[in-house]
C-alpha cells in the first residue's frame, strides 16, 4: 500500500535533487531552470499528497497556483537568460561572476 | 462578496490601473508614453497610499480569512505605496538621461507594489505565495532593465536564480506546514501549532523553510548573497527601489507570518530570528568596510539594517513589532534620501558609483554634502538624529524581552558599521581632492534628499507621530 | 585676610598677563611680585597667629548637582597654614629672583615680550597652589590640583622653541594624567561611599569606610584601602614617586626659577600634602599606608642612586627632590604625618635654595648646566657658593647628634628616619638610611664639582662668570635663613612631644594618666618580640599620652593606637646617631672622590660599567616606558589612523591593514565570489544549519 510517507519521500528526493542541481551544476544555466522546475514539482507532489491524505481540496488549489506561477517564472527566467546571452554570448554558470567582493 | 471586494479595493484599483497603463504603453506609442505613465503611476500609487492610510474603506478579513486588512497592513501599505511613488519620481530623471525610461518600468513597479500589498495583507499561505511571487517576478525583470548592460543582466539572472531557489524553499516549507496543520489559513495554523504537546516536527521544519524564504527577501545573512551583486549591477533607480520598499514589505510579511501563524510557538522561531539578526548586523557591518562602490556599500548597509530590524522581531513582543515598524519606516526614509543623492552622482554625463569620487565633495556642493552627511550620520545611528532612535527602539525591545546579549551585539555592530558611514563623511570633507562629480540634481531628487535629511533632524521632536501609528499597528498584529 | 592671600596672586597673574601692554612690562612684573610679597607676608601672619582651631570661610557655592553639593570655601587649619607659608614665601622669592634670572634670555628674540607671560604663569601657579592647599573639599582640591598641573605644563614648556622643552611638558602632562586618573577614581569611590566630598563629612565617615568592603578588579578591599590607594596614585603622579617619576627630571627643561618653585618646593609636595590631608582615611587604611611607605622608601633609594651619576646640575637636584619626596612619603606611610609635613616644610627652604643657587651658577655660566664644565667657581661666585653650601649642609643633615641643634634637614630628616624606624617593616629603615648617605654623597659631589678644583670646560665662559644681581642674591639669603633655622625653631611643633604636636596641629589630646589603654604594645605595629618588650618597658616611664578625638578634628588625625610618633622619640641612641653617620660617610667618600683623587670616579665607573650605565640611564625607566607605552601607543595610533586613514585617502581599501575587522572583511569579500553556485550553496548551508538546529532542539 502506498501511503502518505511514500509520496513525501519522493517529493523530498525530487526537491533535494533540484537543490543539488542548482549548486552542483557549473555548466549551463538552463539546467538551473530545470532544477527550479523540479523543486516546484516536488512541492506540488507534497501538496497533492497532503491534500488527498487530509481530504482537503485547498492543497490542490494551491497546486494550481504553483503551476501557474511556475510557468510565469520559467518564462521570465528564460527571458532574462536570453538577454544575458545576447550581451555576454555565454550561459555558463561559471561565467556569471562579473560582480563580486 | 461585496464586502470582500471593498477590502481589496486598493489592490483592485492598482491592478486595473497598471494593466490600463500597460495597454496604453503597448498600443499607444510605447516608450513615448513612458513619462506620462510614470507620472501617472506615481500619482496613482500616492493617491491609493493616502486612501489606505487615511481613510480605509473598511477593516476586516476577506475571502474566508485569506486576506486581512488591519491596522498593521494599513501602516505597511501606506508606507509601501508612498515610498514607491517617491522612488518613481526620483528615478525619472536618471532613467530618461540613460535612455532607460521604458514604459514597462512604471508598470512593473506598480505590479511589484501590488504584490507587496498582497504580501502584507496575506493571512493564508496561498495569498502569501501569490503576493511574494507577483512582487518577485516583477523585480526580476526590473533588475535586468538595462538589457544591453552585462552587469544589469547578470544582476537580473542572479536575482532570478537565487530568488527562485528561495521561493522553492519557502514553498516546500509551506507545503509541509499545510500538511501538518491541515490548513493554509494562518488562524488555522496557529491553532494547530498550539494544540497538543508542543508543535510537530514537520510543522517546525516547515516553519524554518518558510523563514529562510522570507530571510532571502529581507536579505538576512546567510541568505543575503544576492544583495551586493544585484544592488551593484542593477540600474541605480532599481537598486534604490530594492533597498527600500520591498524590504518594508518583506519585514511586514515576516512579522505577520511569525505572529499570526506561529505566535503560539514563539520560542521556536525567536532564536532563529535572533541568529539571522546577529549574523546580518555583523556581516553587513564588517563586509561594507572593504567596499569601494557606494551601491555595493549600501547593499551591505541594508543587510546590517535588516539585522537591526529583525532584532525587534526576535523580541517576539508587541513592542518588538512596534520597534520593527518604526525602524523600517525610518530606514526607508533614510535610504530614499541617500539614494536620491546616489542617483544624482554623475561625471561627464555618466553615472558614477565610486566612493572615491566623493572626495572633497563638500567643496563642490556644500548643501548636498551637508544633507548627505546628516543622512549618513543617521544611518550610522549617531545621536540625536532619527536613525539613532530607530536603533534605540529595537535595542529596547530586545532588552525588554530579556535578550540583553542581542542588544549588546547590536551596539557593537553599530559601532563597527559607523566606521564606513563616517568614512564617507570624512572623504567628503577631508578627502584628497581629485576630479570629482559634476552635474546637477533633478528637482525630485533634490527634494527627496533635502526632505529626508530634514526629517532626520526634525523628526527628533516626536518622530512625526510615527511612534503612535506603529504602536496601533503593532497592537492589531501582536496585541493580546 | 585669607581672601587676600588667595586672590592677590590671581590678581597679579591677570595684571601681568593682560595689562602689561598698557602699564608696561616692568610695572606689570613688579606689581605681580609686590602682590606675591603681600600674600607671603600675610601668610606668615596667619601662620604665626594661628591657634590650631580649624576654620572654614565660605566663598561661594561651586557645584550643586543632585546629592553632590560643593561649596567653595577656605579651610584654615595647621596644614593649610604651613602650606600657605611655604607656597607664599618661596613663590614671592622666586618672583623676585626671576627679575634677575629672566632679564635676558637667548631663547627669545629681541623685542619679544616674554617676561610678563612668565610672571603671569608664576602667579597663576601660585594661585592654583593656594587654591589646592586651602581647599575645603576634594573637588576644590582637584581644581587646584589640575590648575598647578596646567601651570606646570605651561612653565616647563615655557621655552616653546626648544623641542625638548615641549616634549618634557607633554611628558609631565601625560604622566600626571595617569595619576590623576587614580585620583579621580578615588574621588568617585569616596563620593560613592559617603555621598559627599566635603572633608568634614568624609572624615566623619572614615571609620565606616574601614568596615565597608567593595569589589574592585575582582578583589574586595575595604573602601578605605581602595580610596587610599587610588588617591595615592594621584599623589604619586604629582609628587613623582616611583613608576610615575619620569617626568620630574625632564621638567628641568623649564627655567630654573620654575624648577625651584614648582618642581622642588611646592607643587611636587602636593601629593604629600594630599596624603596628610587625608590622614583620617589613611589611618583606617593600613594597606594603603603600607603602600605609601614602600613606594616612598623605594623612590628615596632609587632617585638617590640615579642622582649619584648625573652630570647636569639641575638634574642632580631634581633627582634629589624626587628622593626627598620619597622621604616625606615614607614618614607619612609610617604614620607620622607631622614628620612628613616637617620635612616638606624644611625641604621647601633648602631645596628652593639649592635650585636658585644652581640657577645663579647657570646664570653666571651663560646657561651651561653640565657640572664637568664647572669647577673652581667659589671665588667668582662667593655669595652663591655660601648659599649653596648652606643648602647642602641642610639637605645632607649636618648638626650636632643627640641635640636639636643643626641645619633644617638635620632635624627633619632625622625625624623621618626615626619615624620609619619606629614603624614597620625594618628594611625600610635601612633603605632610607642608605639613601641618606647617598644624598650626602651626591650633594657634596655637586658642591665639589662646581665650586672646587680647577676650572674645566670653555675658558671664556669661566672668564665671563660673574656674581648675580641683588634680585637673585636676596632670595638666596632669605632662603638660607630658612635652611638654617626652620628646623630648630619648629622642631618641637612638628616632631616634639605628643602634646606639643597635638597643640600645634589642633588635635585633641589625652594626657598620660587617662590615655586609652597601655595595650598599644600588643597592636599590629609590634611584630618583633624585642620590640614589644622594649615598648612595654618604655610605656611605664616615658609615655607621653596619646592623640585622641575623632577623624576630622584637628588638621591631622592620628588614631589612638598609632603610637609611632611616640615610639620614634624612644628609639635607641644608635638610631639617632645613624643618620649623622650616613651623612659623614657620604661626605667622606665625596671628598675622596672629588677632592683627593679626582681620577677615581671614572675608574670606578669603568670597573662597574653595567651598574654605572644602569644608574646613568635612570634605571632604564624611560627606555622601558618608551618601549612599552609610547611605542605601543604610537603603534596603536598609527594602526588606527595612519594606516586606516592612509588607505582611505588613497581610496585603496582592498582590505588592507587595521586588524581583525579587515580580515573578516576580506573573508566576507572572498565568500562573495560572484558565483551563483557559491551563493546557492551558502543559502542551502544556512537552511541545513537552521533545520539541524530546530531538529536538535526538538529532539531534546
Amino acid at each position: 500500500m502506498i501511503g502518505l510517507e511514500h509520496f513525501l519521500v519522493v517529493a523530498a528526493v525530487l526537491f533535494v535533487t533540484g537543490i543539488f542541481g542548482i549548486f552542483l551544476n557549473r555548466k549551463n544555466v538552463i539546467v538551473i531552470l530545470m532544477s527550479i522546475e523540479l523543486m516546484l514539482l516536488a512541492v506540488n507532489i507534497n501538496l497533492v499528497a497532503f491534500s488527498a491524505h487530509a481530504g482537503d481540496l485547498v492543497g490542490q488549489v494551491f497546486t494550481l497556483f504553483v503551476l501557474t506561477v511556475a510557468a510565469a517564472e520559467a518564462a521570465i527566467g528564460l527571458a532574462i537568460l536570453v538577454c544575458f546571452f545576447r550581451v555576454r554570448r555565454t550561459i555558463e554558470v561559471a561565467d556569471i561572476n562579473m560582480m563580486k567582493g | 462578496m461585496a464586502p470582500d471586494l471593498i477590502l481589496i479595493l486598493p489592490e483592485i484599483l492598482l491592478a486595473v490601473f497598471a494593466m490600463a497603463a500597460l495597454l496604453v504603453g503597448a498600443f499607444g506609442g510605447g516608450d513615448i508614453r513612458a513619462r506620462p505613465i510614470l507620472w501617472g503611476v506615481a500619482a496613482f500609487m500616492a493617491l491609493v497610499g493616502l486612501l489606505v492610510g487615511l481613510n480605509p474603506p473598511a477593516v476586516g478579513t476577506a475571502f474566508g480569512g485569506a486576506f486581512t486588512l488591519d491596522g498593521f497592513a494599513r501602516f505597511a501599505k501606506a508606507g509601501i505605496l508612498l515610498g514607491a511613488a517617491i522612488l518613481l519620481l526620483m528615478s525619472e530623471d536618471f532613467l530618461r538621461r540613460r535612455g532607460l525610461l521604458r514604459f514597462e518600468f512604471p508598470v512593473l513597479i506598480a505590479l511589484a507594489t501590488l504584490g507587496m500589498m498582497v504580501m502584507v495583507s496575506a493571512s493564508d499561505l496561498m495569498t502569501l505565495y501569490m503576493g511574494i511571487e507577483l512582487q518577485a517576478l516583477a523585480l526580476y525583470v526590473v533588475a535586468a532593465l538595462d538589457r544591453d548592460s552585462p552587469r544589469s543582466t547578470e544582476a537580473g539572472l542572479k536575482y532570478f536564480v537565487l530568488g527562485a531557489l528561495s521561493s522553492g524553499l519557502l514553498l516546500y516549507g509551506a507545503s509541509l506546514v499545510y500538511g501538518y496543520a491541515g490548513t493554509t489559513l494562518f488562524s488555522g495554523i496557529v491553532a494547530a501549532a498550539a494544540a497538543g504537546e508542543g508543535p510537530q516536527l514537520g510543522l517546525l521544519l516547515g516553519l524554518v523553510l518558510m523563514l529562510t524564504g522570507l530571510a532571502f527577501k529581507v536579505s538576512a545573512v546567510p541568505f543575503h548573497m544576492w544583495t551586493p551583486d544585484v544592488y551593484e549591477g542593477a540600474p541605480t533607480p532599481v537598486t534604490a527601489f530594492f533597498a527600500t520598499v520591498p524590504k518594508l514589505a518583506a519585514l511586514a510579511l515576516f512579522a505577520r507570518l511569525v505572529h499570526e501563524a506561529f505566535g503560539a510557538i514563539a520560542a521556536d522561531w525567536r532564536q532563529i530570528v535572533a541568529f539571522l539578526s546577529v549574523a546580518s548586523m555583523f556581516l553587513g557591518a564588517v563586509a561594507a568596510i572593504g567596499q569601494t562602490d557606494i551601491k555595493r556599500l549600501m547593499a551591505y548597509s541594508s543587510i546590517s539594517h535588516m539585522g537591526f530590524a529583525l532584532m525587534g522581531l526576535a523580541a517576539g513582543t508587541e513592542f518588538g513589532v512596534q520597534a520593527l515598524l518604526i525602524y523600517a519606516a525610518i530606514y526607508v526614509v533614510m535610504n530614499i534620501g541617500t539614494f536620491a543623492f546616489i542617483l544624482s552622482m554623475e561625471k561627464d554625463g555618466e553615472p558614477v558609483s565610486e566612493i572615491a569620487s566623493l572626495n572633497m565633495y563638500s567643496a563642490i556642493a556644500p548643501g548636498r554634502a551637508l544633507a548627505l552627511m546628516v543622512l549618513l550620520f543617521s544611518l550610522a545611528g549617531v545621536p540625536p538624529l532619527v536613525g539613532f532612535f530607530g536603533k534605540l527602539y529595537v535595542i529596547r525591545a530586545a532588552v525588554q524581552a530579556d535578550m540583553v546579549w542581542l542588544a549588546v551585539a547590536a551596539v557593537i555592530a553599530s559601532v563597527i558599521a559607523a566606521f564606513y558611514y563616517l568614512r564617507i563623511v570624512y572623504l567628503m570633507y577631508f578627502g584628497a581632492p581629485r576630479e570629482g562629480l559634476d552635474g546637477g540634481m533633478a528637482p525630485a531628487q533634490w527634494i527627496a534628499l533635502s526632505a529626508s535629511a530634514l526629517a532626520m533632524v526634525l523628526g527628533v521632536i516626536n518622530l512625526f507621530g510615527i511612534e503612535g501609528l506603529a504602536a496601533a499597528a503593532a497592537a492589531t498584529l501582536a496585541g493580546a | 585676610m585669607l581672601q587676600i592671600i588667595l586672590f592677590a596672586p590671581l590678581l597679579g597673574a591677570l595684571i601681568a598677563g593682560f595689562l602689561h601692554r598698557i602699564i608696561g612690562e616692568a610695572a606689570a612684573t613688579w606689581t605681580a611680585t609686590g602682590l606675591l610679597f603681600l600674600s607671603a607676608a600675610l601668610s606668615w601672619v596667619v601662620f604665626l597667629t594661628f591657634d590650631g582651631v580649624t576654620q572654614q570661610i565660605p566663598l561661594l557655592t561651586f557645584i550643586e548637582s543632585g546629592r553632590l553639593a560643593v561649596d567653595w570655601a577656605i579651610r584654615l587649619d595647621r596644614l593649610t597654614a604651613i602650606m600657605l607659608v611655604v607656597v607664599g614665601t618661596v613663590s614671592a622669592l622666586v618672583h623676585l629672583y626671576s627679575h634677575g634670572y629672566m632679564a635676558h634670555d637667548d631663547n627669545f628674540r629681541d623685542g619679544e615680550s616674554y617676561r610678563p607671560r612668565f610672571f603671569a604663569y608664576l602667579s597663576l601657579f601660585t594661585f592654583a597652589m593656594l587654591l589646592l592647599v586651602t581647599a575645603d573639599n576634594l573637588v576644590q582640591l582637584f581644581v587646584g590640583w589640575e590648575g598647578v598641573g596646567l601651570a606646570s605644563y605651561l612653565l616647563i614648556g615655557f621655552y616653546y622653541r626648544k623641542p625638548s622643552a615641549n616634549a618634557a611638558a607633554i611628558k609631565a602632562f601625560i604622566v600626571n594624567r595617569v595619576g590623576d586618573f587614580g585620583f579621580m577614581l578615588g574621588m568617585a569611590a569616596l563620593f560613592f561611599a559617603t555621598q559627599s566630598l566635603d572633608f568634614d563629612t568624609v572624615f566623619a565617615e572614615a571609620p565606616a569606610l574601614a568596615e565597608t568592603r567593595v569589589t574592585f578588579l575582582g578583589m574586595a578591599p575595604t573602601a578605605a584601602n581602595l580610596i587610599g590607594l587610588l588617591l595615592f596614585l594621584g599623589a604619586m603622579g604629582k609628587s613623582a614617586q616611583l613608576f610615575l617619576h619620569t617626568w620630574l627630571p625632564d621638567a628641568m627643561e623649564g627655567p630654573t626659577p620654575v624648577s625651584a618653585l614648582i618642581h622642588a618646593a611646592t607643587m611636587v609636595t602636593a601629593g604629600v600634602f594630599l596624603v596628610c590631608r587625608m590622614s583620617p582615611i589613611y589611618e583606617f587604611a593600613p594597606v594603603a599606608l603600607m603602600a605609601v611607605l614602600v613606594v616612598g622608601t623605594a623612590t628615596a633609594v632609587m632617585a638617590a642612586t640615579i642622582g649619584l651619576v648625573q652630570s647636569d646640575i639641575k638634574r642632580v637636584i631634581a633627582w634629589s627632590t624626587c628622593s626627598q619626596l620619597g622621604y616625606m612619603f615614607a614618614a607619612a606611610g609610617a604614620g607620622v604625618y607631622s614628620a612628613a609635613m616637617f620635612h616638606l616644610f624644611t625641604h621647601a627652604f633648602f631645596k628652593a635654595l639649592l635650585f636658585l643657587g644652581a640657577g645663579s651658577v647657570i646664570h653666571a655660566m651663560h646657561h651651561e648646566q653640565e657640572m664637568p664644565n664647572y669647577g673652581g667657581l667659589r671665588k667668582k661666585l662667593p655669595w652663591t657658593f655660601a648659599a649653596m653650601l648652606i643648602g647642602t649642609l641642610a639637605i645632607t643633615g649636618v648638626g650636632i647628634p643627640l641635640t636639636h641643634i643643626g641645619f633644617a634637614g638635620f632635624l627633619s630628616k632625622d625625624a623621618v628616619i626615626e619615624s620609619v624606624f619606629a614603624g614597620d617593616p625594618e628594611w625600610t629603615f635601612w633603605a632610607i638610611l642608605g639613601a641618606a648617605s647617598l644624598t650626602s654623597f651626591y650633594s657634596w659631589r655637586l658642591i665639589f664639582l662646581t665650586f672646587f678644583g680647577a676650572p674645566r670646560g670653555n675658558p671664556t665662559t669661566h672668564d665671563h662668570a660673574h656674581e648675580s644681581p641683588w634680585t637673585m642674591l636676596v632670595p638666596l639669603g632669605v632662603l638660607s635663613l630658612g635652611a638654617i633655622f626652620s628646623g630648630m625653631i619648629w622642631y618641637n611643633s612638628f616632631f616634639g612631644k605628643t602634646d606639643e604636636v597635638a597643640r600645634f596641629f589642633g588635635i585633641p589630646y589625652v594626657a598620660a594618666s587617662e590615655a586609652p589603654g597601655d595595650d598599644h604594645a600588643s597592636d599590629g605595629h609590634a611584630a618583633e618580640p624585642a620590640d614589644v618588650a622594649r615598648r612595654a618597658e618604655e610605656a611605664h616611664d616615658s609615655h607621653h599620652g596619646a592623640f585622641a578625638g575623632l577623624p576630622g578634628e584637628g588638621a591631622l588625625y592620628i588614631a589612638p593606637d598609632n603610637t609611632t610618633l611616640d615610639d620614634a622619640h624612644n628609639v635607641p641612641k644608635w638610631v639617632k646617631v645613624a643618620p649623622f653617620g650616613a651623612m659623614s660617610t657620604g661626605l667622606l667618600v665625596a671628598i675622596l672622590f672629588y677632592l683627593i683623587a679626582p681620577g677615581l670616579p671614572a675608574r670606578l665607573a669603568g670597573a662597574t660599567r653595567p651598574v654605572y650605565l644602569f644608574l646613568y640611564n635612570r634605571w632604564y625607566f624611560d627606555a622601558l616606558y618608551d618601549a612599552v607605552f609610547i611605542r605601543g601607543a604610537r603603534g596603536l595610533g598609527r594602526l588606527f589612523w595612519k594606516r586606516g586613514d592612509g588607505a582611505v585617502i588613497d581610496g585603496a581599501i582592498n582590505g588592507v591593514a587595521m586588524g581583525v575587522v579587515p580580515a573578516v572583511t576580506r573573508a566576507a569579500g572572498r565568500m562573495q565570489s560572484g558565483l551563483l553556485y557559491t551563493y546557492a550553496f551558502t543559502m542551502v548551508l544556512g537552511v541545513v544549519l537552521l533545520l539541524g538546529w530546530v531538529m536538535w532542539r526538538a529532539a531534546l
